[in-house]
């Protein structure tokens, strides 16, 4: 591969500089997805001891997790889509209220098949991932309804099949994945690098785009009609935590993508972390100061901010790379 | 790095008469294809509407039998045109109106008591206009004696800014004929008595007198939304003119309606959402049990703008040279590889029609557990997310990935993005 770029460079007129590729892979995705596959283990173990919703050692274990799936959560494309792994780990926004109403109905029911994590499997994603065992854990109708016995195994249903999405995911990308990403051009699925540098740049656009538009968006409603109630994860206070999270992690990639054109890698850090730091000075974990002005105008600035940082990307880097996004899965409605 | 760049100046710096005359011929093609798209929309809707009338007059299970023909039939065209969707502003600013999906249908009428209460996302999900004339909205007094178009239009649609309260287009005219499916996986659509019609004596639902209100209202206003974006597809019309106004920004409005109607909207949203919430009602046409006819015509709307052809209602073809001669004299292998996936794409979807057709119900299909459904659905899905990817290499292969960055704000001002 090498040789090749070598001598593409001698007949080229135009410099061919190493593509961001494989530092986004080895900096970036396997390394936060390690993470997730890591910390979702270590919170199916501490489920098995304690499935108690109030248990502070379970919400700890559920918060790191969560901190890691955010922090990988806009590689929605390859192992992630296939085998809807991504949508089994996270199904939000949920508007028609189906995550509460499928819990419910199991935890009522006890249906048997929350006894079984290989058979949950063949579950409704309302019902799986890290949305509803927010739910389990937090949510204080559901998190005492039905029998504490069977709750507790579903919570440890729950996790364990958390746990062995994200191993999947994980596996998928060091098995294989990586490697057509790696060798993009000599596979079918990326035929050039330009093409697995456009999914790549794809999810940085759509990760701004989703904290922009449902993270943010949701809660933030209209001025007149503010809907804290719709903001993601209110009940573990995970709202603002989430989108901080998400910045973070979309920054680094950014800057890995910008690669080794200094003036735009600095551009792009500096404006991530003062996205950050507008982050830092709200004092609203679950965004309910969506309904109060003070509240309000600091968590629209930081909408702006996402929205700027998308408008950044787009003008600015995606020129660079000389590729523009592919299409992605919020270009419906 | 810089190829994309460079490919997309050769296309358009190229320019020479001949070029440009014939990215106006396709352009043109794609804008005929969406008139007559249209037009025939609005054709079947006007037979929608005679049966309508026809129910409401003298109310019989063969009036009701025939008025749900005739919505199943105005479907057929306008699932085509859902294409021109998410690339011409004037669509997507008009589409919530006609097509708005999924909707809290106890905004509507009477529904059954699992459907559950106001929600979190929507104290209005159980509003029943049908059965209320009167009631309260965001805090102010709303007087519903008579149900026009200008109240559902105006007051009720996406009332107190909730999108799952669709109170106009197909959808809601749909849960007007059909009533809620309560089979849930099992055999069977909704099953709305044609009683619920019957004006007087024998009147079933309550308020029989106000659902025909309403649904002539629903009727009346699809027409008049079809055949205003008729209008704007026609010769001098400003859906047309904005397409052919730009060259560039045209053939991409192209490509961004197939590449998005492919992947985000069906192959995501609607078809794999809907498989993997197992949720009966979370498919597209879910009162009918039509769904597998909406994606079918989604995909061949998608087929029929890349190739220029679009068969109308009356069996004549619409065709034209069209976007595929484009890419086809860029990269000969990018064109035949794109034609290739959207007839396996086609042939998926058919494979789910025809199921549907022969009993195998789309919501049987999505329900838990049912590997030979979820096979199905899954063949469509993945037939739809790698045309998308074909797709993509067109964009590239016509240099039209580098169009964002174009009149952009931030490109003239930067340093704007850092204040």
């Amino acid at each position: 591969m090498r040789h090749v770029l070598a001598i593409a460079f001698l007949i080229l007129p135009l410099p061919v500089l190493a593509g961001p590729v494989d530092d986004v892979l080895d900096h970036h995705i396997l390394p936060r997805l390690e993470r997730l596959a890591s910390e979702t283990a270590l919170l199916s173990t501490v489920a098995e001891q304690h499935c108690d919703g109030p248990s502070a050692l379970l919400q700890a274990a559920f918060n790191r997790s969560v901190d890691a799936w955010i922090g990988g959560s806009h590689l929605r494309f390859g192992p992630s889509e296939e085998e809807n792994r991504a949508f089994a780990l996270a199904f939000w926004p949920d508007s028609r209220g189906l995550t509460p109403r499928s819990l419910t109905v199991l935890l009522t029911q006890e249906d048997p098949i929350g006894l079984d994590p290989v058979a949950y499997r063949e579950m409704s994603i309302a019902a799986r991932g890290f949305y509803a065992l927010e739910f389990l854990i937090f949510d204080p109708d559901i998190s005492t309804s039905g029998s504490e016995a069977y709750r507790c195994v579903l919570i440890q249903t729950v996790a364990a099949d958390i746990a062995y999405t994200s191993m999947e995911i994980y596996d998928d990308w060091v098995s294989r994945y990586a490697d057509l990403m790696r060798n993009a051009g000599e596979n079918d699925r990326y035929q050039s690098e330009d093409e697995a540098v456009r999914a790549l740049l794809g999810a940085l656009s759509t990760g701004l785009e989703f904290t922009a538009d449902m993270r943010l968006g949701r809660p933030l409603g209209t001025f007149d009609r503010p809907q804290p109630q719709r903001a993601e994860m209110r009940r573990s206070e995970r709202s603002l935590a989430n989108v901080r999270e998400s910045i973070a992690a979309l920054g680094e990639l950014a800057v890995l993508l910008a690669g080794e054109n200094d003036p735009l890698s600095a551009n792009l850090s500096i404006a991530f972390a003062r996205a950050i730091s507008r982050a830092d000075i709200i004092d609203d974990p679950d965004f309910s100061g969506v309904a109060m002005p003070g509240q309000r105008v600091r968590i629209e600035a930081l909408q702006r901010q996402v929205r700027d940082l998308r408008e950044l990307v787009n003008t600015q880097l995606a020129p660079e790379l000389g590729v523009a996004a592919g299409f992605n899965s919020l270009d419906g409605d | 790095m810089k190829r994309a760049i460079t490919l997309g100046v050769s296309l358009f710096s190229f320019s020479q008469a001949a070029l440009a005359d014939e990215v106006t011929d396709v352009l043109n093609t794609y804008a005929d294809i969406a008139e007559a798209g249209y037009a025939d929309s609005l054709a079947t809707a006007e037979t929608l509407q005679g049966a309508i009338a026809a129910l409401i007059d003298a109310p019989s299970a063969e009036a009701l039998t025939t008025a749900r023909g005739a919505w199943l039939a105005a479907r057929v065209p306008y699932q085509q045109t859902e294409v021109f969707r998410f690339g011409n502003v004037i669509v997507d600013e008009w589409e919530g109106r006609v097509n708005a999906w999924p909707l809290d249908e106890g905004l509507i009428d009477y529904v059954d008591g699992s459907y559950g209460g106001p929600s979190d996302e929507n104290e209005f999900a159980v509003l029943n206009v049908v059965a209320n004339p009167n009631f309260t909205l965001s805090g102010e007094a709303i007087d519903a004696s008579v149900i026009t178009p200008d109240l559902l239009q105006n007051t009720l649609h996406e009332a107190d800014g909730v999108e799952a309260n669709v109170a106009t287009g197909y959808h809601a005219i749909e849960f007007l004929l059909w009533g809620q499916d309560l089979n849930g996986h099992g055999t069977g659509a909704g099953n709305r008595p044609y009683t619920d019609f019957v004006q007087g004596e024998g009147c079933t639902g309550g308020n029989c007198d106000r659902r025909a209100q309403y649904l002539q209202a629903g009727v009346e206003l699809l027409i008049s939304d079809l055949d205003w974006m008729t209008a704007q597809w026609a010769e001098g019309g400003a859906a047309r003119t904005a397409v052919l106004q730009d060259e560039t920004a045209g053939l991409s409005a192209i490509l961004t309606g197939m590449g998005s109607l492919s992947y985000g909207e069906t192959a995501g949203e609607r078809m794999r959402l809907g498989l993997m919430l197992n949720d009966p009602e979370e498919e597209h046409s879910c009162f009918s049990d039509n769904t597998h006819n909406d994606h079918y015509y989604d995909g061949l709307g998608v087929q029929n703008v890349y190739t220029g052809e679009y068969m109308r209602v009356d069996g004549t073809l619409v065709s034209g040279p069209s976007i595929s001669d484009l890419v086809a004299a860029e990269d000969a292998g990018i064109d035949a590889d794109l034609r290739l996936a959207l007839s396996d794409a086609m042939r998926a979807l058919g494979r789910i029609k025809y199921a549907a057709e022969a009993g195998f119900a789309y919501d049987q299909m999505i329900e838990r557990g049912n590997a030979g459904g979820e096979a199905l659905v899954m063949g469509g899905v993945n037939g739809l997310i790698e045309q998308t990817r074909h797709i993509e290499r067109a964009v590239a292969v016509l240099g039209l990935d580098a169009l964002d960055i174009e009149g952009s704000d931030s490109l003239d001002n930067p340093g704007a993005v850092f204040q």
